[in-house]
């Protein structure tokens, strides 16, 4: 995958927690790589993870199975980054 | 005004904005939890229309808002045949009768007698029942992985609403009215085609409902724009 992907798929991953919970936008470009997702964020409760990943499969055209959806891809941005690239790239 | 509307299953509340003479413009809203989140954002681009001269109404269909029909026994083709009910009777007293659909309303219009067709964001049946049964996830329930939703059966609680299995296995086969005259306006987000993409925010979304009365305007005046040429 070249750099320019990640990089889009990194803001698009920033765009739609932007949109998905109502966060500033200072706010999501604040985030980092470690920076915790589930249970870190109070905006990102599981209604939330629902509409935040419905969101992703619009905007990056992929398909996401429930049983892919674990604890750990929500762990951190950059969790989520990884998951939504691998499955961009499928 | 507050005003209703007779379908062959019964009557149905339906509000009314603008003037009382012109073409009118029926409103179909997103469905379930995402008409909750578009509602107010709905109305701001009816009275933007009002204030540009274009009449306007919203109807609540069976199953939903005032009806006296409970939602778990709606289904698809009731929403249809209401809303070309509703279409008939409306073009009986006005020049013209436009559609204007916001995401899963675009799938109640189809059979409808309209002049024109005029979508935000359409969405596609099989999207939306997957982003309602992946509400399941949210109340704790996990899905055991590769096993199909069942189709049949007694309703099911999805998102805070009880939905009859037959209306989902309808919206899992429905797509939104391709029928021209159409145009179809997007978010500049989504990567699907439209005649248009505009910026801002996917409200539908938001587990807080919110309004954006400056994307509203642009969408009035887009709409505005676009049957125009037809007004009679």
């Amino acid at each position: 995958m070249l750099p320019d992907d990640i990089a889009e798929i990194d803001a698009t991953v920033r765009g739609v927690l932007r949109d998905v919970l109502g966060l500033s936008e200072e706010r999501v470009a604040a985030f980092r790589s470690e920076t915790p997702l589930f249970g870190a964020l109070p905006e990102l409760d599981s209604m939330a993870v629902a509409g935040m990943l419905t969101e992703l499969e619009e905007r990056l055209g992929i398909l996401i199975e429930d049983d892919e959806v674990d604890g750990e891809m929500l762990e951190s941005f950059g969790a989520l980054v990884r998951f939504a690239a691998t499955k961009a790239n499928q | 005004m507050i005003d209703h509307y007779d379908w062959p299953g019964g009557r149905e509340a339906m509000l009314r904005f603008g003037p009382a003479t012109g073409p009118v413009v029926i409103a179909a809203m997103p469905l379930f939890e995402e008409a909750n989140r578009s509602r107010a954002f709905m109305v701001s681009i009816l009275r933007a229309l009002a204030e540009r001269g274009i009449a306007s109404v919203l109807p609540d269909l069976p199953g939903t808002g005032e009806s006296l029909i409970e939602t778990e026994d709606a289904i698809l083709t009731d929403w249809t045949t209401a809303f070309s009910s509703l279409t008939d009777m409306l073009s009986a007293e006005r020049p013209a009768v436009h559609g204007l659909a916001l995401r899963g309303g675009a799938l109640v219009d189809v059979t409808a007698r309209l002049a024109t067709r005029w979508q935000f964001a359409p969405a596609s049946g099989d999207v939306l029942v997957r982003d309602l049964l992946r509400t399941r996830l949210a109340g704790g329930e996990k899905s055991p992985a590769g096993e199909a939703f069942e189709f049949s059966g007694p309703p099911v609680e999805l998102a805070g609403n009880r939905i009859g299995r037959a209306l989902l296995a309808q919206l899992q086969a429905a797509e939104p009215a391709a029928r021209p005259p159409l145009r179809v306006v997007r978010l500049d987000s989504d990567p699907l085609p439209a005649d248009r993409k505009l910026a801002g925010t996917p409200l539908w979304r938001r587990s807080e409902p919110g309004n954006d009365p400056a994307l509203a305007a642009l969408l009035a005046d887009d709409i505005a724009g676009w049957i125009a040429p037809c007004a009679g």
